[in-house]
């Protein structure tokens, strides 16, 4: 009896490791694979296309590589992260069955693969949410998030079920040509309609909560969550961008983005959770990533949608990390001395000439200056931690700035040209628009919360302390809902 | 100031919590703590009507237990027996497994929700940039001028809140009669147990952030009765049950019978050695080296790998070596406390200069300014709007190598990332300061305080001759994005490493004028060529680090050969801890490193017995790391003072760590700290489970557990197993009412093999007496089943 039940134990747990094993090694053959088929044709890759309902181009092949780099690493990470949780096989399936929906989903040509692909994606993470089903907040959470993702399935199917009957066409490739001869209330709808979808998976203010509330999840595949599936909104975007722009629903992108990404990047500076707290950024992210969409930028917001990744994913496999002693310090005083504001100024303007002269935007006067005067904006804001520094040696002080923003902006435009590469063959995804008003607002209000927060301004308005506290606060049900015994 | 009667009732109510430990400092206590003076079992129910909790092993530990054999059937049916019960052990093993853990709404969700949203805000440690306003007013203030904000509460004036805590308190207290109040105050404090404990340990600790940002129970109870109040929550439990259940009588049984088992094995595993009782330690031949390890139940397993090597001798001393001392870090002048929590710091050690290695410092200083500026730095530009965005696309690419670097070879981006240059241990030497002392300027200590720290050394582990190296070897552990990692350092040491206690010592005791002054009025010659060395046990990979910057040349060859063996003992140590033969080392650095390890080591799990005896007692013997051994020689302790001062020191630090243990393992989610997999650090110093919640209180289910349903740590109450005279034990007793309540509460069991009486065992029985049935029991197992080291030995040979 004792024999038997040890060694149907561990049989169990063989099971389970080997199970892990052979998907992780599966899931690091097709990450190679991709990439290996990526470097030996760039730039040179064949569009292919299987009776309308499978396309397969430069674009898919990217999103490929990606999904299933950050799939192999989590897996990896599972593999030992997970050692004895009980639902260790289950979540290895559903880390697979997620990245293939992904894959799926940035292959599919015909509309209904792209909407099955696409609930996939909802339903499989709303499972990882709530892997542990013996934790009853854990499955409110999932439940919430559950009830986001159809409805964002929803949204999709209505538009773009409205475009393919209006216009007969059920592929993608199909509908985008035909977009032209569909009266304009229809394209806006379903413009709309998509735009919900994708907020909705962006988790965009006012549909954010879902992913706040998502930390039942296991840390990898929270890892996941934020570097493959929140920006899955880029990739949609990207997919219908003719769509936008003949709904001339750009600038709405750009203001929910904007107004997103300023709200979270406030809201984040005041959580006291290490998970929280990378939410909050992401969908400050994510916003950053909808406004490139809203600017024109598609290669620019897929660019950023995989280097948020990176950041985001590692950022979450080290969120054991955040454990310090430490003393109370109280904010420090900002002053600048004139030729300190002098360098600054020199060395921003000097990163926002080497960003505009690598990646061509903001060389013309059109909506890419905004993307200039972030990058700008930015040099400006390392060079100024750096020359305020006193444990910095003058020369340190003159070369660290340079070094960090022309290795910094360098591989980005590198980045940057390889997915423009790559995305050459789609249509209306690099189309700069006229600098507007509203833009040029933006920047405005941009540089004001920039200077807001580096005087610490918000720090006197304790009612939007409380606002932002609120606003943020995780699904009820999915905290202290129940007592277990 | 809130009057009298009022503050007495809620430190009573306060008592039924623990105190939560922040986990940069983590120390495992006893969550019952306050429950010491009464016995094990009503404290346990108390606790469990009150809470909520799981006090017993679950029914599936002893489904386990059982099939292993580990719970004898004998002592189980001698026990079932004397309580009435006649049926089979299978039977009411399927009885308990009947019972399941049931899930119900809590009723004051809202208000408990709403608690932990502002007590984490309160009580965040820097995390958040963006602090709560006001939080230097208190936290019954500070929540009074945002509460008409929060529109979850509904509170529109600030006027309608009571302008102090102890004014809210007593205004919504006179509308109940006096006597409920403490079950209010019970029910209220009970509901959050973890940020509760936090409340108290930031109290007592009076931490900076408790100075800056003061909070007390009080201040809690106001603002949570308030709220209450407003929203119409429950004041006070519905039912109020009693009623014992009679799964919980069995329970204790059966956990009563898994101890006397494990009590059994310990007896006859240790007799069966007396017979080579008589040679103790200081008659042979002068060993090579000595070394004094702590207590710590991961030294007996190093001890027994580095005895084997060659002719060396080890010794169990509490691992803050006796000194009671805080620690000032170099790196970033933070203080903190070095030596048990139950001791207070008389001590405090700083670093000094090295001689002729001002440029090494200047350039360790240097280091450490332009690392703490890069972390500022990436911060600002994290948080910052908008360069977060400019920053997430310029690093990027380079967050994506690292994320490739640290899963598929963690050493390799371990080397990368330069942690693995030499600490200032080597550029440093510990200087010991009294505790309150001025920073900056050292005074100093008298010789007669430091020859004491060094004497009583000698005392407690009865260490007579010394060798020509004595080393005192501290303990540390090292892993990677692991919040807990101070519950793997040493409990002796507040949870901090001990090696910096054990340089000190080491200091100490090479000083020429202490070595004058033990010879002049001690009568205690340490030969000339004796040198003490501090060192480190890292027990993650049982690594030995020698700080070895002063050792004169004259033993260099020496400390060589030492080395060497170390090596050896670190090798089949490692391999006989992780069950392996080939790459042990490199698999246990792997642990270290892997920032995907949730298990780096087992830290003190198993632990369940300390003993108190000279090591020829359990030399060449495998306790499989169940037990703290603290070498004592009774024959060296005149009058039994050395054996009180184990007691009341070590023996109650041990108590905490195997009651901590213990409760951890009966219920992870309240007691201990859920499973690490879903944890999320909160406020720089705790976690919560997923979206939030109460703060967690101990340890993790992977340090405690092998998986979600296979056992690790056995949750059995300490055995104390000493070598003394009867007699002198029960003097201690009758002096020390607090270790007697100790072992009449049967918080601790006792077992006295008295050299007197011819080694005979006896058991501690309440009151006084003693029982001398132990280990006499068939015992139906051996102690461990592992595969013995000398196996692993020849295996590695080959």
């Amino acid at each position: 009896m004792n024999l038997e039940n040890n060694s149907t134990e561990k049989s169990k747990q063989t099971q389970s490791s080997i199970f892990s094993k052979i998907a992780t090694l599966f899931l690091w053959a097709l990450f190679s694979g991709n990439l290996g088929y990526l470097i030996t044709h760039f730039p040179n890759i064949q569009e292919w296309d299987w009776h309308g309902i499978f396309r397969i181009n430069g674009f898919t092949l990217l999103i490929w590589t990606t999904v299933t780099f950050f799939s192999a690493v989590v897996s990896s990470y599972a593999g030992n992260y997970l050692k004895g949780f009980r639902y260790q096989n289950g979540f290895m399936g559903l880390c697979l069955g997620f990245t293939i929906s992904v894959m799926l989903l940035v292959m599919s040509n015909h509309v209904l693969l792209l909407l099955l692909s696409w609930l996939a994606m909802g339903l499989f993470m709303a499972r990882l949410i709530g892997i542990d089903s013996d934790w009853g907040e854990a499955g409110e959470a999932s439940k919430f998030a559950q009830k986001y993702f159809m409805a964002g399935t929803f949204f999709l199917s209505a538009g773009v079920l409205l475009l393919a009957f209006k216009s007969n066409e059920f592929t993608i490739s199909g509908l985008i040509s035909a977009l032209n001869g569909l009266p304009q209330s229809i394209i806006f709808i379903a413009a709309a309609c998509i735009i919900i979808a994708a907020i909705i998976q962006s988790a965009m203010y006012p549909f954010h909560r879902w992913l706040l509330s998502a930390m039942t999840a296991p840390t990898p595949a929270s890892a996941l969550m934020h570097a493959g599936f929140v920006n899955g909104a880029g990739i949609l975007l990207t997919l219908f961008s003719t769509l936008l722009f003949a709904s001339n629903t750009l600038t709405l992108l750009f203001i929910i983005g904007g107004f997103t990404a300023i709200i979270a990047q406030f809201t984040k500076l005041l959580q006291v959770t290490v998970k929280q707290k990378l939410a909050c950024s992401t969908i400050a992210q994510m916003g950053f990533m909808i406004m490139q969409c809203g600017l024109g930028f598609f290669n620019a917001a897929v660019a950023h949608l995989i280097l948020h990744g990176f950041y985001k994913a590692y950022l979450f496999l080290s969120a054991g990390e955040g454990i310090e002693n430490s003393k109370p310090q109280k904010p420090l005083q900002i002053r600048i001395r004139p030729l300190q504001a002098f360098v600054v100024l020199f060395f921003g303007i000097l990163g926002a000439v080497l960003f505009a002269l690598l990646t061509g935007k903001g060389t013309a006067v059109d909506s890419g200056i905004f993307l200039t005067l972030i990058v700008a904006i930015t040099v400006g804001q390392a060079t100024y931690n750096i020359v305020k520094e006193q444990s910095l040696s003058i020369l340190q002080k003159a070369l660290l700035p340079s070094i960090l923003f022309i290795s910094g902006i360098g591989i980005y435009a590198l980045i940057y040209n390889g997915v423009t590469v790559l995305m050459a063959d789609m249509p209306m995804v690099v189309v700069p628009l006229q600098l507007t008003a509203i833009q040029i607002m933006f920047g405005i209000v941009f540089l004001i919360g920039f200077f807001i927060m580096k005087l610490g301004i918000y720090q006197r308005v304790p009612w939007l302390y409380v606002k932002l506290l609120n606003i943020s606060r995780p699904y009820k049900k999915s905290i202290l809902l129940y007592k277990y015994k | 100031m809130i009057h009298e009667p009022l503050q007495k009732n809620i430190d009573n109510a306060a008592k039924l919590v623990g105190k939560t430990w922040p986990l940069y400092a983590f120390v495992t206590s006893n969550p019952l703590s306050g429950y010491e003076d009464i016995p094990f079992e009503k404290a346990v129910r108390r606790v469990e009507k009150h809470m909520g909790a799981r006090v017993f092993p679950g029914a599936s530990l002893y489904r386990q237990a059982w099939e292993q054999k580990e719970i004898d059937e004998n002592e189980l049916l001698t026990l079932l027996e004397e309580n009435g019960m006649s049926e089979s052990p299978e039977w009411y093993l399927r009885q308990m497994e009947s019972q399941k853990t049931v899930m119900e709404k809590n009723i004051n969700h809202d208000l408990d929700r709403i608690m932990a949203k502002w007590l984490a805000a309160f009580m965040d440690e820097g995390l958040a940039e963006w602090e709560m306003p006001y939080k230097n007013e208190g936290f019954y203030n500070a929540w009074r001028k945002l509460a008409i904000y929060d529109g979850e509460l509904g509170i529109n004036s600030r006027k309608d809140l009571p302008k102090s805590g102890s004014d809210a308190l007593a205004e919504i207290l006179k509308e109940y009669p006096e006597k409920e109040h403490i079950s209010i105050f019970t029910y209220h404090l009970a509901a959050l147990p973890g940020w509760t404990g936090y409340i108290k340990y930031r109290k007592e600790a009076n931490s900076f952030w408790h100075m800056e940002y003061p909070i007390t129970l009080e201040d809690y109870l106001a603002v949570r009765l308030w709220i209450a109040k407003h929203i119409k929550a429950e004041m006070l439990p519905k039912t109020d049950k009693t009623e014992i259940l009679p799964i919980s009588n069995l329970q204790l049984i059966w956990l009563k019978a898994w101890e006397k088992s494990w009590q059994n094995r310990l007896v006859n595993s240790l007799t069966q050695k007396s017979m080579t009782l008589e040679a103790s330690e200081n008659e042979g031949p002068v060993p090579d080296a000595q070394m004094v390890l702590c207590i710590d139940t991961r030294s007996e397993a190093i001890r027994r790998h580095i005895e084997s090597k060659g002719n060396y001798e080890t010794y169990g001393y509490a691992g803050f070596f006796g000194i009671a001392m805080d620690y000032q870090n170099l790196s970033d002048g933070l203080i903190r406390k070095s030596c048990p929590p139950i001791v207070s710091s008389t001590y405090k050690v700083v670093e000094i200069l090295q001689k002729g290695n001002l440029e090494k410092l200047s350039k360790y200083k240097r280091k450490n300014e332009v690392l703490k500026f890069r972390q500022y730095f990436l911060k600002r530009m994290k948080n910052m709007l908008p360069s977060a965005f400019g920053y997430v696309e310029g690093s990027g690419a380079h967050y994506g190598i690292s994320l490739l670097l640290r899963t598929l070879l963690p050493g390799y981006f371990h080397r990368l990332n330069g942690k693995n240059t030499p600490s200032h241990e080597n550029i440093c030497e510990p200087e010991i300061d009294t505790a309150n002392s001025k920073e900056d300027l050292i005074v100093g200590i008298p010789l007669n305080e430091k020859t004491a720290l060094v004497k009583s050394a000698f005392d407690l582990t009865g260490l007579k001759h010394f060798a020509p190296l004595v080393f005192f070897v501290g303990h540390g552990s090292h892993s990677t994005n692991n919040p807990f990692g101070s519950s793997l350092d040493c409990g002796a040491c507040a949870a901090s490493p001990g090696r910096h206690n054990a340089r000190m010592l080491a200091k100490l005791a090479n000083l020429p004028e202490v070595r004058i002054a033990l010879e002049d009025n001690f009568d205690l010659k340490i030969p000339a060529d004796t040198f003490f060395i501090g060192a480190e046990h890292n027990t993650t990979t049982d690594e030995i680090v020698v700080f070895a910057s002063k050792v004169p040349d004259s033993h260099q060859e020496r400390l060589q050969k030492v080395r060497t063996d170390l090596f050896k003992a670190q090798r089949t140590a490692t391999q006989e801890r992780l069950g392996v033969v080939k790459d042990s080392v490199a698999m246990a650095r792997k642990k270290a490193l892997d920032w995907a390890e949730t298990r780096p080591e087992w830290g003190l799990a198993k632990n369940a017995g300390f003993i108190i005896a000279p090591r020829a007692l359990t030399k060449n013997r495998n306790l499989d790391g169940q037990c703290f051994l603290h070498s004592y020689n009774w024959e060296m302790d005149k009058n039994g003072s050395a054996l009180e001062g184990i007691l009341q020191g070590p023996m109650v630090v041990t108590q905490w760590i195997n009651n901590h243990y213990y409760f951890s393992t009966v219920d992870t989610e309240k007691f201990g700290g859920g499973s690490k997999i879903t944890q999320n650090v909160t406020g720089k110093f705790g976690v919560v489970q997923g979206n939030g919640g109460d703060l967690k209180m101990g340890l993790p289910l992977q340090s405690v557990k092998e998986s979600d349903e296979k056992m690790y740590h056995r949750p059995l109450r300490l055995s104390v197993f000493i070598q003394a005279p009867v007699a002198w034990i029960e003097e201690i007793l009758l002096r020390n009412e607090n270790l007697k309540s100790l072992l009449d509460n049967e918080w601790i069991y006792l077992l006295v093999m008295d050299p007197t009486e011819e080694n005979r065992i006896t058991r501690y029985q309440k009151d006084m007496k003693w029982d001398r049935s132990v280990g006499r029991t068939g015992s139906s197992k051996d102690f461990i089943d592992k595969v013995p080291a000398e196996d692993l030995n020849e295996l590695s040979m080959v």
